[in-house]
């Protein structure tokens, strides 16, 4: 689905630390696995993209079951969303025409597979500051439903 | 078994968790409460409204493994994720945590910490963060 402009400008690259989201996977069998996210984009107005730090357990639940949820952690005041739909990683060192969900690998690759460049990871605060910066490639969710979690109305798809 | 330390209860009560749910097959769906109350060493306990019970009921019933991640700035201020397993008594959602790991990002992302001892637990809290909860 097409995202809301609302919800794209808000995940869109800004500041570093100006939103914080999670990712929720789940292995096939159905053990969860959630991590925290300070970097997302948006591409095509449809993909939510974030840049794979270490995230270990987010790939092997993806490698066998590529769905994911993204919701927003901070600050949520009137972005009170949940994103779910088809989920994969784009690892560097894949062909360039690799596809998920009908984006190519190069594509993501060439302009998000060093994040650092397009949102400088120096300008967080030390304490929250990934020690090491070693990107491993760019995980990819096409976002095929929306639903609010404002605890009365959660679950309520958003258009 | 796990036991949470004073700055993970703090964090959890104070700005509650992201839930991860799935169902049996691995089909997730998330809820968000925005406080929790810890008892013990290890059951967090959320308050639900009937929405997020009648979004969750069938996966806890199916499948009672859950992740919690702390809410607002818990998300990344404190940088744990909570495994357990869990259970709907009428709109409370009892959670028994079995696991606990840490995901600040880098090359400490997915260390797990329950296996530590308690007191080394305390220490790598300590070595990190400065604060024992949520800004007042």
């Amino acid at each position: 689905m097409k995202l809301p402009k609302e919800i794209v400008d808000v995940l869109k690259i800004k500041e570093p630390d100006d939103l914080i989201v999670y990712l929720t996977t789940s292995s096939v069998d159905g053990k969860c696995n959630i991590i925290p996210s300070l970097f997302t984009d948006v591409y095509d107005d449809e993909f939510i993209l974030i840049p794979d730090l270490f995230a270990v357990k987010t790939k092997i639940n993806l490698n066998e079951n590529r769905i994911g949820v993204v919701t927003i952690a901070y600050p949520s005041e009137g972005k009170k969303w949940a994103l779910r739909g088809p989920c994969g990683h784009i690892e560097w060192g894949v062909p360039d025409n690799y596809s998920f969900q009908g984006i190519r690998a190069g594509d993501v690759l060439r302009k998000w597979g060093d994040w650092e460049e397009r949102e400088p990871f120096t300008s967080l605060p030390e304490d929250i500051r990934p020690a090491v910066i070693a990107q491993r490639g760019v995980i990819v969710l096409k976002v095929a439903e929306c639903y609010s979690y404002e605890p009365e109305e959660s679950g309520r798809k958003i258009s | 078994m796990a036991k949470l330390t004073p700055r993970m209860r703090n964090w959890l009560e104070g700005l509650g968790a992201h839930i991860g749910t799935a169902t049996k097959k691995g089909f997730p769906t998330v809820i968000v409460v925005d406080s929790a109350k810890v008892e013990g060493d290890n059951i967090v306990k959320f308050q639900l409204a009937d929405a997020q019970v009648e979004q969750i009921k069938q996966n806890i019933e199916e499948n009672p493994r859950v992740a919690l991640g702390p809410g607002g700035l818990g998300s990344i201020r404190a940088a744990y994720q909570f495994k357990g397993s869990a259970r709907l008594e009428g709109n409370t959602l009892i959670v028994e945590v079995n696991e606990i790991y840490c995901t600040k990002p880098g090359p400490e992302a997915a260390l797990r910490l329950d296996v530590l001892p308690y007191e080394s637990i305390i220490k790598f809290e300590n070595t990190r963060w400065r604060d024992t909860g949520p800004p007042k």
